[in-house]
């Protein structure tokens, strides 16, 4: 898989997220938010979750929800652990199967 | 039942009252499983004083508890594992989050929940609702999903199928005193609950499609 653009610009981060000092060691490891195909979520409804979450135009919005539902999961963004924690609640909240890891893993 | 059309502006589809009490209800279960007291109260203002405090006093608990992984898969796939390979970090994400996502999930199923409630088989649903609502209603799937052992698209196609044999008899008359011939108990609830995720996967689409909230191109 190729690798994927960083949205994390256009995040909307008015939600507040507790993430601050949540933890001691970090390292400096990229990390990515990975959304995984599912049989109930709807591809309108992803399309516009990720048009309105990840800011995305909608042609970009539709080929990440194609990509996630023919090859099986998409990595939606890439950045520090805590921006990708603060990402894969916002999937969570929307009802979407996220997971976050160390890109490369 | 007919699916959300833009009326105006806003997103408006009609339930008869058995529908609206079916959707309402299951709302409210999703509601209770996330932990929202006095979920389905038919007079939500109405709520002993009692529950009022227990609600203020709820972070209390929150405080010195660490949320552990739902043993329930219909509660875990509303609030899943962040990081399956590595416990650590899934148990610290589930720590710092998962009572906001309760919060959020529980808020906006009330808010669902008073929109079924008012209207008159109505359901009004303004633009800024439309995702919260949706939202809402994908997480009232998730769980009846769950709930059908709909693991794969392959189960949502067998389901298919055995919802549209099961109308197609209902249709050629095999079905008498609107049980199937040779249906078992199971079977029947299969059906029922089928049809109601069908149903909601129908109203949700409609909801969604009609692009209400700015969100195009």
């Amino acid at each position: 898989m190729t690798a994927a653009p960083t949205y994390a610009g256009g995040v909307d981060t008015s939600e507040s997220h507790e993430v601050e000092g949540s933890v001691a060691t970090r390292t400096d490891d990229p990390w990515v938010t990975i959304v995984w195909n599912d049989p109930v979520n709807l591809m309108s409804y992803v399309t516009r979750v990720f048009q309105e979450y990840f800011v995305m135009p909608r042609q970009e919005a539709e080929s990440r929800m194609r990509e996630v539902h023919e090859r099986g999961r998409s990595v939606l963004s890439t950045g520090s652990r805590e921006q990708m924690e603060v990402d894969v609640q916002a999937m969570h909240g929307y009802g979407l199967w996220a997971t976050l890891q160390r890109s490369g893993e | 039942m007919r699916g959300f059309r833009d009326v105006g502006g806003l997103a408006v589809a009609s339930l008869d009252e058995e529908e609206r009490l079916v959707i309402a209800r299951i709302v409210a279960d999703v509601g209770a499983m996330l932990g929202g007291d006095g979920f389905g109260d038919e007079h939500p203002g109405a709520r002993p004083e009692r529950e009022e405090l227990a609600d203020a006093l709820a972070f209390l608990e929150r405080a010195d508890e660490s949320p552990r992984e739902p043993d329930d898969p219909a509660l875990l796939r509303l609030l899943p594992t962040a990081a399956p390979t590595d416990a650590d970090v899934s148990e610290e994400f589930r720590r710092l989050t998962e009572g906001d996502l309760r919060d959020l999930k529980i808020a906006r199923l009330r808010r669902m929940w008073a929109q079924l409630s008012t209207g008159e088989g109505r359901w009004e649903v303004g633009p800024a609702e439309v995702m919260p609502t949706a939202a809402a209603l994908t997480d009232v799937r998730l769980v009846v999903a769950s709930r059908l052992g709909l693991d794969s698209e392959e189960d949502a196609q067998a389901l298919h199928n055995d919802l549209a044999a099961a109308a197609a008899a209902i249709q050629s008359g095999e079905a008498a005193d609107g049980a199937l011939a040779g249906t078992s108990e199971a079977d029947a609830e299969r059906l029922w609950l089928g049809m109601l995720y069908d149903a909601l996967t129908w109203l949700q689409e409609s909801l969604v499609s009609l692009n209400l909230g700015g969100l195009d191109d």
